[in-house]
């Protein structure tokens, strides 16, 4: 089912898209570095001849035709600035449009990959990843310009060499070929150290998450010092790793240098034979060619880094499900038929999921959102088996108030229209009402416009439960499912949203199902399901 | 430009504080610009290399051979110097990061348990905005100082060889640096709004990802899809302008540099024909005029090097402004009150408790008068300040009004009980290694036959007799294979380990079915008896069996 490639499927649809662009920032990248090795070249020439005229006399020199050559380093001077400009503007444009495209895509990819895929990735950690990946993807785009101006640069030295002789072009391309080579060893030798440092920071972060999150035992043991002291053993293993991938990269700096030394002076060397100017020429315009290829040469030091960011994203693109066949659509408000436990749930039923902890109750759920594989035969939905059923054809049938629930790093309102987008001001109120949650948000500056900062953070956690049942509670679907609604709230409270949630359940005919392990919600429920009983028994024996 | 003073104040103390960080990095620092000085040097070596070889060229090979060879070791000499200043840029880099991590872990430990940011944030403050100074220690610091130094190198070489030339790069400087007055300032002021921009942009892709089971729950994939090719077609769009105005500062470098070596190029070439229209002091031969061409490029070589650097600039700009914010937050209580020997009597009068740009109070003018070794339950809704004034006993909450008095010492003097507080909280620490290591955290010298009666004491005695190494069995780094009550008993087990007099519990019994609550409560009651203990709970049924039950509103 993989599919390798994609993003490269992608990523050549948008290079085709931006070619035009693509094409002007290689050419002005040419333009750039052929002008670079001309315009030192030329001078050298210019410099040396006029020095040869002009010790040979004033009538060779008055002789002398000045008058190209220094209007051609005019020329050359503003042709490289200005091609730079387009370079920059035009390869950076091709890049943000690429982009502007492929981060949608890829969020499409990963809502169509299977659940389980999106889960693991919805970690803070993995999607910081997933962003950079992005990032290393686009910086690619703004560095195809630098294949043009190698390619620009050994072209123009070559020919400038040739005029001083075989010879000297041969050593000069034999040194650029070399320092290429050298420069694509030493990116291959260091992506070892890049990807400890990427483990090094996985390890850093994960140590940090543990002891920060007890911050309020740490200080009554007066751990603080040694919890710095763990996490500083971490973050000093990061840094070592950082520091060796950084200190590596120094190598290119004295292969570049190497190879300008070696060309130049090779050059100039083996033009001997020829007149002074063209010996000149031939070694301001070696040491040139190396250096229009060293912005290709640097670019192979990310090449690591890029290659594991694309093999990322291409696990992420090639996950996307094959769509299932389209079935007859299920009734408005399906029967749930459950093999564990065993039930059979009609429409506008209440009932309770009860079990110890960890017995499954929130996969339950998750499962029936079509968000968990399931195996055939385990659940069926109006008649249908839910593992043959496509994914939207299960959700549309279902509103989720999750247990620990994501917010989106935005307002209120944009999280209530989550669930419902074309729900009207009283609705959204009526929402907040039935999750006792009015009185907070009005009191928030701005209302229903609050920023609520990255996932809710400020709401209370027992704020953010209830928020996330009101989004439900907006959800125009005939099951809800809702895990722990009452959770953390104080006994008054969490009265008040259980009579709302009945008048509102009688008035809509919805059905729900709620997972609880709190007496209180089991009064709504006309049935309840005990989930677990034999994974207990196994426990008990054993 | 429509405030230019708040901004100009907040960059003048993003610099202090970045160069403050900066300073961690110790002698590297200086290293790594004396190394790029050296390669200044170098550079004038090669140049001298060149002209010296060309001029020696007339001789034949023989004569030529030491200039060439000369070449050869400046520009492998310039490589070495690159390469080690990169080395001691990294290595100073390593430093800052490492200390500038362990401030930022102090601190974040330290923030009031209010104003924490999630986790999730923290972790990305410490450890990527951390990484982000990497850049601007390594590259950035070192090329802004070489780039004021070695262009006098260059321009003081070329004035041996040519005084005029010199005179004509030092020209090129004056509108160089008024074109980057001008342009240079708008521009980096965009380019970092668009660095901020597009951080956005990445942080709101990052939050649907995160977000992405309740999107696909709520079946908003393709909505959430739209919104999101909306920003970034939004944000591509205000890049451009930026971009375009921003390359106008590279370009005006990139112009400057070309047109100093044109210009030195054609007066050295009209100075050897002797063809100049005025007259000048000076009179070039080709060795010297060689020189000034081959060194001119070297003139604004380290300004562009700087150029190149400038994204880790805005990168550590950026982070500097986000770990400062965090800073801000930490509060160190002034000092810690000495141990108090046995269960003390504890009195809250009138205490308020705000932090600083909350709309209401987490506490308002609470009074509590709870006697020695008493058990009290803070019943309440959420949001009602229960753990906020265990907290505040630890110093993790501003007292903004009244005072707590434990046995007649005041919080507001001691700044937190700390010492004489164990503590158990609904998601205890639990770290790689022994189930013995793991209680003892709270007193790492306790000897073995006092850790292992704490923990039968918290009952973990059945849980240890299963499993073959008992107390040394190793847990690994999420503390697998422990149940939510086992992960609680050994938070027991190290509280009462610690010989405290104060004994707080946050949500003790929370997140655990009835079955393992009803296990859970006659062992805290035990492990409370001989202390105040204090516990914010929800549970009506941990609540009935304190001493006495106090209601927060």
């Amino acid at each position: 089912m993989s599919n390798p490639g994609r993003l490269k499927d992608l990523v050549a649809a948008e290079r085709a898209r931006q070619r035009g662009r693509l094409l002007i920032a290689g050419i002005a990248a040419a333009v750039v570095t052929a002008a670079s090795v001309a315009l030192l070249g030329l001078s050298g020439w210019f410099i040396t001849g006029a020095a040869l005229a002009g010790a040979a006399g004033a009538a060779s020199a008055q002789g002398f035709n000045y008058m190209l050559p220094s209007a051609g380093i005019r020329l050359l001077t503003i042709l490289r600035t200005g091609s730079r400009y387009a370079e920059r503007l035009a390869g950076h444009d091709a890049a943000l449009r690429a982009l502007a495209r492929i981060r949608p895509a890829l969020f499409a990819g990963l809502a169509a990959a299977p659940p389980a895929t999106a889960m693991a990735l919805s970690t803070g950690e993995a999607s910081a990843r997933l962003v950079q990946d992005v990032n290393a993807v686009e910086a690619r785009f703004v560095r195809l310009s630098g294949a043009w101006g190698m390619m620009a640069s050994i072209a123009t030295g070559t020919a400038l060499l040739l005029l001083a002789g075989p010879m000297p072009a041969l050593a000069a391309l034999a040194v650029t070929g070399t320092y290429l080579l050298v420069a694509d060893r030493l990116a291959t030798l260091l992506q070892a150290p890049g990807r400890e440092a990427q483990r090094a920071a996985g390890r850093l972060k994960e140590d940090f998450a543990t002891l920060a999150g007890a911050a309020s035992e740490l200080r009554a043991y007066g751990l603080e010092g040694w919890a710095a002291e763990r996490i500083g053993a971490r973050s000093a293993e990061l840094a070592e790793a950082q520091r060796r991938v950084t200190g590596g990269a120094g190598w290119f700096e004295l292969a570049q240098g190497v190879a300008t030394g070696l060309a130049a002076m090779g050059a100039m060397a083996l033009s001997a034979e020829q007149s002074l100017p063209i010996a000149a020429m031939a070694a301001l315009g070696a040491a040139m060619m190396v250096d229009g290829v060293a912005g290709f040469a640097r670019g192979l030091e990310r090449r690591g880094t890029l290659r594991e960011a694309e093999a990322r994203l291409d696990a992420i693109l090639g996950m996307a499900e094959p769509p299932r066949p389209a079935r007859p659509a299920l009734a408005d408000a399906p029967v749930i038929r459950l093999a564990e436990p065993d039930a059979l749930l009609r429409p506008g039923m209440v009932a309770a999921i009860t079990g110890p902890s960890g017995c499954g109750k929130t996969t339950l759920l998750e499962t029936l959102l079509a968000l968990r594989p399931v195996e055939p035969g385990r659940i069926s939905l109006g008649g249908a088996d839910i593992a043959a059923l496509p994914p939207e054809a299960a959700r549309r049938c279902f509103a989720h108030a999750a247990q620990d629930a994501a917010l989106l790093a935005g307002t209120v309102r944009e999280n209530l229209l989550l669930a419902s987008p074309d729900a009207t001001e009283a609705e959204l109120w009526d929402a907040l009402r039935d999750a006792a949650l009015d009185a907070r948000v009005l009191a928030l500056p701005g209302g229903l416009d609050a920023w609520l900062g990255e996932n809710g953070a400020r709401l209370s956690g027992g704020e953010r439960r209830r928020l996330v049942l009101a989004r439900a509670l907006l959800r125009p679907a005939p099951w809800l499912l809702l895990d722990e609604p009452t959770e953390g709230l104080d006994a008054a409270t969490e009265i008040r949203v259980l009579e709302r949630l009945r008048a509102r359940l009688a008035a809509t005919g919805q059905g729900a199902l709620i997972v609880t392990h709190r007496a209180a919600p089991l009064a709504l429920c006309g049935r309840v399901l005990e989930m677990g009983g034999e994974r207990r028994v196994a426990a008990l024996a054993a | 430009m429509s405030q230019p003073a708040p901004d100009k104040q907040r960059n003048a103390r993003r610099q202090a504080w970045l160069k403050e960080a900066a300073r961690a990095g110790g002698r590297w620092n200086g290293l790594a610009t004396g190394l790029l000085l050296l390669d200044g040097v170098a550079a004038i070596g090669f140049a001298g290399a060149l002209a010296g070889g060309l001029g020696a060229l007339e001789g034949g090979m023989a004569a030529a051979w030491p200039w060439l060879a000369l070449g050869v070791v400046s520009a492998a000499g310039r490589g070495a110097c690159a390469t080690l200043s990169a080395r001691a840029g990294a290595e100073a880099a390593r430093r800052v990061k490492t200390a500038l991590r362990r401030r930022i872990t102090v601190a974040s430990l330290a923030i009031p348990a209010g104003e924490r940011p999630p986790v999730g944030s923290l972790m990305a403050s410490a450890v990527d905005e951390v990484e982000a100074l990497d850049g601007y220690v390594a590259r950035f610091l070192p090329a802004r100082r070489a780039a004021g130094l070695v262009p006098f190198l260059v321009l003081g070489a070329t004035a041996v060889a040519s005084p005029l030339s010199a005179g004509i790069l030092a020209a090129t400087l004056v509108p160089f640096i008024l074109a980057m007055a001008l342009a240079g300032g708008a521009a980096a002021d965009q380019a970092r709004r668009q660095f901020e921009a597009l951080s956005r942009l990445s942080a709101l892709f990052a939050d649907r990802v995160r977000s992405l089971p309740a999107v696909l729950a709520f079946q908003a994939e393709a909505a959430e899809t739209r919104r999101l090719s909306g920003a970034a077609e939004e944000l591509r769009g205000r890049t451009m302008g930026v971009l375009r105005l921003a390359f106008l500062s590279s370009g005006a470098l990139e112009f400057f540099a070309a047109l100093s070596v044109a210009l030195v190029a054609v007066y050295a070439g009209f100075n050897l024909l002797g063809l100049l229209p005025f007259p000048v002091p000076e009179s070039l031969t080709l060795g010297p005029a060689f020189f000034v061409l081959a060194l001119a490029p070297e003139f604004y070589a380290p300004m562009r090097r700087l150029a190149a650097a400038y994204h880790d600039k805005q990168a550590a700009e950026t982070a500097a402004d986000r770990l400062e914010a965090l800073e801000a937050l930490a509060r160190s209580p002034a000092a810690l009150a000495r141990p108090i020997p046995r269960a003390p009597a504890i009195r809250f009068r009138g205490v308020t408790i705000r932090y600083p740009g909350e709309d209401r109070a987490a506490v308002d003018n609470f009074g509590l008068e709870i006697g020695p070794g008493e058990v009290v339950a803070l019943l309440g809704p959420s949001g009602s300040g229960k753990t906020t004034l265990l907290n505040l006993l630890l110093g993790l909450a501003p007292l903004t009004g009244g005072e707590v008095l434990v046995d007649g010492l005041l919080l507001s003097e001691a700044g937190s009980f700390a010492p004489s507080i164990a503590w158990m909280g609904q998601a205890p620490l639990i770290v790689p290694g022994s189930i013995a290591a793991n209680v003892a955290l709270s007193r790492q010298d306790a000897p073995a036959h006092e850790i292992a009666e704490a923990a039968e004491r918290a009952g973990l005695g059945r849980m240890l007799r299963e499993r073959p190494e008992g107390l040394d069995s190793v847990l690994d780094e999420r503390g697998g294979g422990l149940s939510g009550g086992e992960r609680r008993r050994i938070a027991l087990a190290r509280a009462l380990l610690k010989d405290a007099p104060i004994l707080l519990l946050d949500e003790p019994t929370a997140h655990l079915d009835a079955e393992a609550e009803a296990a859970m409560i006659p062992v805290i009651l035990d492990g409370a008896r001989g202390r105040t203990t204090l516990i914010a709970t929800h549970s009506p049924r941990l609540a009935a069996r304190a001493d006495r039950i106090v209601r927060l509103a």
